[in-house]
């Protein structure tokens, strides 16, 4: 797979049944990548191993006077170069593209599981995860994946060197041979407590951001209160508390760095000590010394990847499971359905509460428990996000929850009371899967948004047209109104056959609500729409208005009838308590008597 | 045709104009001269420390060099040899080098982090003095934006790359030195490779750093969308939007791959020039110097160290490289940053004090666009004790008439003043002390339940907070609380309902005690069940003080002294409950639809 050629066209089904099986699964989806890697990185290694015999090589002419030889240290130093430099590019190259591909496939994956979970995903936990995954886990696995085959190239050549400097000078090769090992694992012990600060201190910087966007989050309070100081000052102490965690890392850090020039250090001293009296004995040439002292201070390089891989693992072992996990979430009901993918028409009907919204006619639900409506409302769409006990809603008489989620979901739109604004121009935003009988013009002035467009076409001064402006992610440049209004523009342009709202206008004040109370009501002519509301404006343009008290389809009639006719149902609408309502009572007697006078 | 061009679509473009100033490069310097100025002895000791470790990392070559020339000139001088104290030098200079390499290390992060919190710090007290209006306008997405990702992305540069680069620059400048003082003719053999790497860098560096930013935009981008799509979860799925989301997932993916493969030819330029640079060092070196020694000007000891100086450039070299882009990288957050320093702070007048407690806008014209007025010869006064309630359609301009008696915003002609003294001239603390806005934004802190509410009254002492508390009926649930006041609330803590996160902010108007307030829809996000128990509260809050309610429910307005219709940015009916429902205009139609 080259970077050119992504995205995958189809990323494929992961092995999710756990963390390391998701690894192997990766690994094996690229293994021509991995191998490529692999011989690049020995060619890079080999050829940045060889400088120190052209080197010995070199300084051992220039003692013996040849410069013919000397000539042909220079030739091979310049292979050795052409070596490295093909070697180091086409390795990183390969490495990159590794990672590349596979956090690109990760990102895919998720984006996919995240479209079939849906719903389900607000609910959950599970939520905070996928983000997680997304943001911070698939680099964590990229880096494995990448320093994977860099590791085993340098290893492999670490072997190389050590078995080439016994063949080529074996009473100094041996010391290089012993000490190679001790070099290579001296650090490890100590990596675990130092990522372990690294973590610690990841955490207090995460604290201090947090508290930072909290503080300015909330700015618009404290400028208009008080307390800046107080603020300032938490976020003072938290940011030097991250300060002193980060030295504590560095200290460790610190230490490591100091057994990294210590012991090469040290196993120096030994070849130079060893190689003076075995050149002084004249075992060995000053050439071969120069070469072994010179390859230890060059294998320092192909041995910092044992600590580069130590680490990268012990990242990505927690974040691999994190994504397997998340890669394995379910549904709770089967989206496939039992039924034949159709669109069905009709009266829909609730069987747990009795609620009927006759087709073609505008229902408004009252329900004086708003969490109530919400599960009711949730269910009238079929497929709920939960598992539930409770039959599905039906619509001509068809179980929602026997159909494809694909169908349910065209057949019934459900606006929830919290509807997400996606990021993106208007006109993206407007442009959802539809029956192409209402438009986005006619949607957005039935839902009152003139005030919107003058708002989004001032914040982006560039764009000629308003449907071209930028809505900024979930809305939040936009008032609480403005986006309940824009959120009802998008469900009116859907046109469903069914549309149910869950309180589509409880942040808009009264003069605008009264005014989409009528858009709605023509726009929806001859189609099924069913309102939860407590407003009055909104219920004074509905055909039916049922009143649903305690689970239960307590009133059915219009508004007016059932102010006066029924007390819990005023209790609810006009917001009295029980006192007020008493002498509502009393007055409305008047209103009636004054009405019958002048009748 | 060789070579990658950069991708069209840049995700790091602005979709939005910036709506903070960014600095002018003359703030940027002067802030980083101050910045230097403040960790100068810090910097110095970092440099001090350096230069002993690496002037004692070239003590091992130049032993080296030295025992290679003995060893050579044969055996005489073999004899003479004391390889015992040369190798007690070693491990001498080993051991110097190994305890400055930690110093170095720990002192230049100790540096790091102290620069990287002052700057977080002076950002966040700047950010904290901004004027109320300033916020108003722009909202707080900006400084959002600049505090996280500007502050992550200088907390690597100036962790890292400022020391690191430090300690680069002194190594090679040391390391050059070390080559001058054993082997002088060889130096100039170094300076063969330079011209290469210089063309090189100068390629790569004018390209880098735009598009490593477009690249992380781009990456940022594939997180997003993920992001939103498990945010809005529902609305996907009512919507039918799965298949266009994983449509628009793939098309990120392609984006970011895009500025990564561009990235990638950048690198497979400069890594090449790197490592040609460091080849013909050391060959450079290694030829010129043994031809030198064939012809007697130097010694065999010489080249040796020599050699091994070159080879020992590769770590610095490779350190500066690694660490520039970031630096420049860096400076544009850096600009961002310092960009709030260009706002002015908010002084106002502080002799201005208002005498008594009457609001009054005399002809105010205002307009948040130059030609655009959005309130138009707007007249009112509101006497003390006063409930005055603004009703009308969205965009009217209701808020912006709230935001004018709050003294947020000032009128572009006309006054608006508060027992005489002209708002828009008063400080934001003087202003506060007297008139709060409460909006629909009910913001909880994370921390403390106590820290919450003293912010509007710091020297508060418990038996006063639990008194606020009780006055807006918040004392039942704030009592069940495991930890009382020192409950930990907000984000990561107990979770409030939006009721009880608006009861806060109504306790903290109870403590803070001014005696006028606007209300801009105070309760409108929340539930009606909350919202009548709140009421309750807020109407305790309330007694006795000049109200200005932004009010979007009738029932409000129809508990008001006076009622002020906004239409169009013009005060239309004015007048009380009653007189509006008999002059029967606007007003009157819709409480007639309102109550049936």
């Amino acid at each position: 797979m080259q970077i050119q050629d992504l995205p995958y066209p189809d990323p494929g089904v992961p092995d999710a049944r756990s963390g390391p099986r998701f690894l192997v699964w990766l690994g094996r989806n690229q293994l021509g990548g991995q191998l490529k890697a692999l011989l690049w990185g020995l060619l890079h290694f080999v050829s940045v191993s060889s400088l120190p015999f052209c080197v010995g090589f070199a300084v051992q002419a220039v003692v013996d006077r040849s410069g013919a030889r000397l000539a042909a240290a220079g030739g091979l130093m310049a292979l050795c170069g052409v070596g490295i430099a093909l070697g180091d590019t086409m390795l990183h190259r390969a490495a990159v593209t590794n990672w590349i591909t596979a956090a690109a496939r990760v990102q895919q994956l998720l984006a996919r599981r995240t479209a079939v979970l849906g719903s389900a995903l607000t609910r959950r936990v599970a939520a905070g995860e996928v983000v997680a995954v997304s943001t911070g886990d698939v680099e964590k696995i990229g880096w494995l994946v990448e320093a994977v085959s860099r590791f085993t190239a340098a290893a492999v050549t670490i072997v190389l060197v050590c078995v080439a400097l016994v063949v080529y000078q074996p009473a100094l090769g041996i010391v290089v041979a012993v000490g190679m090992p001790v070099l290579a694992l001296s650090v490890l012990p100590l990596l675990p407590r130092a990522t372990r600060r690294a973590d610690f201190q990841r955490e207090k910087a995460g604290r201090a951001t947090e508290l930072a966007t909290d503080t300015v989050a909330g700015l618009r309070v404290l400028r208009g209160i008080g307390g800046e100081e107080l603020f300032l000052d938490r976020y003072r102490r938290a940011s030097q508390e991250v300060r002193h965690a980060a030295v504590r890392s560095a200290r460790m850090w610190a230490l490591i760095s100091a057994i990294q020039v210590l012991l090469p250090g040290l196993l120096l001293i030994a070849v130079v000590w060893h190689g003076v009296n075995l050149a002084r004995e004249g075992r060995i040439t000053v050439g071969e010394m120069v070469t072994v002292y010179s390859a230890v201070m060059i294998l320092s390089y192909p041995l910092r990847h044992f600590e580069e891989i130590a680490m990268a693992y012990s990242f990505s072992r927690p974040s691999a499971k994190r994504a397997a996990r998340v890669l394995s979430l379910e549904r709770a009901t089967d989206g496939e359905g039992s039924r034949e993918a159709v669109v069905p028409s009709g009266d829909l009907y609730d069987p747990t509460t009795g609620l009927l919204a006759p087709a073609g006619r505008f229902t408004a639900v009252v329900c004086g428990d708003p969490d109530a409506a919400g599960e009711l409302a949730e269910r009238l769409g079929g497929h709920t996000a939960d598992s539930s006990e409770l039959p599905s809603a039906l619509v001509g008489g068809v179980p929602l929850d026997e159909l494809p989620l694909g169908s349910a979901r065209s057949a019934v739109l459900v606006q929830d009371k919290d509807p997400v604004l996606l990021s993106g121009t208007l006109r993206e935003l407007l442009d959802v899967p539809a029956s192409g009988d209402v438009s986005p013009e006619e949607a957005l002035s039935a839902a009152q948004c003139g005030d919107v467009l003058d708002a989004l076409s001032q914040g982006a001064p560039t764009a000629d047209d308003a449907m071209d402006a930028r809505i900024t992610e979930r809305g939040r440049s936009l008032s609480g109104g403005q986006r309940q209004r824009l959120a009802l523009a998008r469900s009116l342009v859907t046109a469903p056959g069914v549309l149910v709202l869950d309180e589509p206008t409880s942040a808009v004040d009264s003069h605008t609500e009264a005014r989409i109370a009528d858009g709605i009501r023509s726009l929806r002519q001859g189609r099924t729409t069913v309102v939860f509301t407590s407003s009055p404006l909104l219920l004074d343009r509905a055909d039916r208005v049922v009143l649903v008290h305690e689970g239960e389809v307590a009133a059915v009639g219009v508004h007016r009838e059932l102010l006066h006719s029924d007390a819990r149902y005023r209790v609810v609408v006009t917001r009295e308590t029980d006192d007020e309502a008493a002498a509502h009572e009393l007055t409305h007697l008047r209103e009636l008597e004054e009405i019958e006078e002048t009748a | 045709m060789i070579g990658v061009a950069p991708p069209a679509y840049d995700p790091a473009a602005p979709t939005t104009a910036e709506t903070l100033p960014v600095g002018a490069p003359a703030t940027v310097r002067a802030y980083v001269a101050e910045l230097f100025q403040r960790h100068r002895r810090a910097f110095l000791a970092l440099v001090a420390v350096n230069t002993v470790a690496v002037v004692s990392s070239m003590a091992g070559p130049y032993l080296l060099g030295s025992l290679v020339q003995h060893v050579s000139d044969g055996a005489t001088a073999a004899r003479e040899l004391h390889i015992e104290r040369i190798v007690a030098l070693f491990a001498l200079a080993l051991v110097v080098q190994a305890v400055f390499v930690h110093q170095v290390r720990l002192r230049g992060a100790m540096l790091g982090e102290r620069m990287l919190a002052d700057l977080r710090e002076d950002f966040l007290v700047r950010a904290v003095g901004l004027p109320p209006g300033v916020l108003e306008r722009a909202g707080t997405g900006d400084l959002l934006s600049r505090i996280t990702t500007d502050i992550d992305r200088l907390a690597s540069a100036m962790r890292e790359a400022v020391p690191q680069l430090a300690i680069g620059v002194v190594w090679v400048v040391l390391l050059l030195g070390g080559l001058v003082v054993t082997a002088p003719p060889l130096a100039p053999a170094v300076l063969i490779a330079v011209p290469l790497l210089v063309v090189g860098c100068r390629w790569y560096f004018r390209r880098a750093p735009s598009a490593y930013r477009s690249e992380a935009a781009g990456y940022a981008a594939v997180a997003a969308v993920l992001a939103e799509t498990v945010d809005a979860g529902r609305t996907v799925e009512a919507h039918r939007l799965a298949a266009r989301r994983i449509d628009l997932s793939d098309r990120r993916v392609r984006e970011w791959t895009a500025w990564e493969r561009y990235t990638l030819w950048l690198r497979s330029v400069l890594f090449p020039v790197i490592n040609a640079t460091h080849v013909t060092v050391l060959c450079s070196v290694l030829m010129i110097g043994g031809s030198f020694v064939l012809q007697g000007w130097i010694g065999v000891g010489q080249l040796t160290t020599g050699a091994l100086i070159a080879q020992m450039l590769v770590d610095p070299v490779s350190l500066i490289l690694r660490w520039y882009d970031e630096l420049q990288v860096a400076q544009v957050s850096l600009a961002r940053l310092v960009g709030v320093r260009d706002i002015e702070p908010d002084a106002g007048d502080g002799s201005l004090a208002p005498d008594g407690r009457d609001v009054h806008a005399d002809e105010v014209h205002f307009g948040y666009r130059a030609g655009v007025d959005v309130l138009r010869k707007v007249s009112l006064e509101v006497a003390p004790g006063t409930r005055l309630a603004l009703v009308g359609p969205s965009g009217a301009g209701k808020s912006t008439l709230g935001r004018l008696l709050a003294g947020i915003y000032a009128p572009r002609s006309g006054t608006v003043t508060l027992g005489g003294a002209e708002l828009s001239r008063m400080s934001a603390e003087r202003v506060r002390s007297h008139v709060a806005l409460v909006n629909q934004e009910h913001h909880v802190f994370v921390g403390a339940l106590r820290d919450n509410l003293l912010l509007a009254r710091t020297d508060a002492d418990d038996a006063e907070l639990w008194a606020a508390l009780g006055a807006v009926d918040a004392d039942g649930w704030a009592r069940a609380l495991d930890d009382g006041l020192d409950t930990e609330v907000g984000s990561g803590g107990v979770l409030l309902t939006p009721a009880q996160a608006q009861q806060i902010a109504l306790a903290r108007l109870v403590l803070a005690d001014p005696h006028t307030l606007v209300l801009d829809e105070a309760t409108s996000l929340l539930d009606p069940r909350a919202a009548r128990h709140l009421e309750r509260s807020l109407a305790r809050v309330l007694d006795g003080r000049t109200v200005v309610a932004i009010a979007h429910r009738l029932h409000t307005a129809h508990d008001a002294d006076v009622i002020a219709v906004v239409e169009n940015g013009r005060i239309s009916e004015l007048g009380s409950h009653d007189q509006l429902v008999v002059a029967d205009g606007a007003y009157a139609a819709l409480w007639r639809s309102w109550h049936g």
